[in-house]
């Protein structure tokens, strides 16, 4: 059975994002993600004040990085969430967002090490073990919590490139594959069950979520609205392969995250085309949304994602998504 | 108190509807930065136990909208036929 999880971007006041996610739970959604970036509200104030208000929902960062927040400072966090939420906790990990993490001058170095060493820091320190590692990434001596972690907490990995998916599959409790189309989520399950393999794991002891751009309303026109900037970072973001898949040009794309970068919004978002908008969101009437949906399912996804902007309207998309999607997918 | 009475006054067949539309003037206000902490979170309260369209509830709406959207509220009063509830908000703004 497919799960469903929604995520929010805390850009928003701290009370409406707590608001919404009172909602999702309400209608049935089985995760809450937040978004990690350095100049949005913080996500464990926001994810801490939201599971306040919320007593079923599963959530976490989805996803935080390694290169801004230290390992250890991620697993004190969800550690701490940990007491307030007992064993609702995940956490999405992944390389960051370029294009932010440029802004501080942040490289993403050597990713596949710094994820795979980020992980061991994360489950050890929640282990609650006295943590010795000389890393290529990260040198620990002796890190050790000062309280104890009663329940597991599944770390999820945010993959897009081969090697991040295939680790991802191998190391993670959960891969959050950041994709909105079939066709790339089909071609991600190869290398999952390449990393799946590796681990000796079954497919069906991981998660495996397409963590798309969502944005849904009564019309294709408002949908498309919402969802234009969401489509214009990603692409920004996006490798190299990821965009000749689609038939996207790099010199677009890199027209595209030059004007980010110096906050030319409007001629950022002017470049966004129908192609794009297909290629990474879900995007459009109930309808669409249902039909695009059940293709993910069919490659092999078990939880969907209902990322940022989830439509024009917060509140009724929500609705909308309870009213017209959720009966054909939930029993 | 004022608002107290307020709620107090809208009739229990329009509590859902009046509801519903105060949440979305207060949710899609372009001042909603100007929500105090204290009274955002006695809505989060209330909408978490499923209690914004009863009248503890709806005074606590009500108080928000007016402060972030005054006219709006009145409107939406006007637009739902209470007319003693437009001239007792009228009197508190």
């Amino acid at each position: 059975m497919v799960e469903f999880g929604i995520e929010f971007v805390p850009r928003d006041l701290y009370w409406k994002t707590t608001f919404y996610s009172i909602q999702a739970e309400k209608i049935g959604f089985d995760y809450l993600w937040v978004t990690d970036h350095f100049n949005n509200r913080n996500v464990y104030v926001s994810l801490a004040i939201a599971s306040a208000y919320t007593e079923r929902i599963k959530f976490g960062p989805g996803v935080t990085n390694p290169y801004l927040a230290h390992p250890v400072v991620t697993a004190q966090a969800v550690a701490t969430l940990n007491e307030i939420a007992p064993g609702r906790v995940v956490c999405g990990l992944g390389v960051g967002d370029k294009t932010t993490l440029q802004m501080v001058n942040m490289e993403q170095t050597k990713p596949l090490s710094t994820i795979r060493e980020s992980v061991h820091i994360i489950r050890e320190i929640i282990s609650g073990r006295n943590l010795e590692m000389q890393g290529e990434m990260f040198k620990v001596s002796g890190a050790k919590l000062n309280f104890k972690v009663a329940d597991p907490v599944p770390v999820f990995i945010g993959a897009q490139g081969p090697k991040m998916l295939a680790l991802a599959a191998e190391i993670g409790d959960g891969v959050l594959i950041n994709a909105s189309h079939s066709k790339d989520v089909e071609n991600a399950m190869k290398f999952i069950g390449n990393g799946v393999e590796k681990a000796g794991k079954k497919l069906d002891d991981l998660n495996i979520s397409a963590y798309t751009s969502f944005s849904i309303a009564s019309s294709y026109e408002k949908a498309l609205k919402a969802v234009v900037p969401v489509v214009a970072y990603i692409v920004a973001g996006s490798p190299e392969i990821v965009l000749n898949r689609h038939g996207i040009s790099m010199e677009l794309a890199s027209k595209i995250r030059d004007a980010i970068v110096h906050g030319r919004w409007k001629e950022a978002f002017s470049h966004v085309n129908g192609n794009m908008v297909e290629a990474f969101s879900i995007c459009g009437t109930p309808e669409t949304c249902i039909e695009k949906i059940d293709k993910l399912m069919k490659v092999g996804v078990n939880q969907i994602v209902a990322g940022s902007p989830i439509g024009p309207n917060m509140r009724r998309s929500i609705n909308m998504i309870s009213a017209e999607l959720f009966p054909n997918f939930k029993e | 108190m004022a608002m107290e009475k307020i709620a107090r006054n809208i009739p229990t067949s329009l509590w859902d509807v009046a509801s519903e539309k105060l949440i979305d003037i207060i949710l899609n206000s372009p001042n909603a930065g100007k929500m105090p902490s204290d009274l955002a979170k006695t809505i989060l309260y209330y909408w978490q136990r499923d209690q914004l369209a009863t009248e503890v509830g709806l005074q606590r709406l009500l108080e928000a909208s007016t402060l972030l959207e005054p006219q709006k509220t009145v409107s939406l009063m006007e637009e739902l036929g209470l007319s003693e509830i437009v001239v007792m908000l009228k009197e508190t703004l």
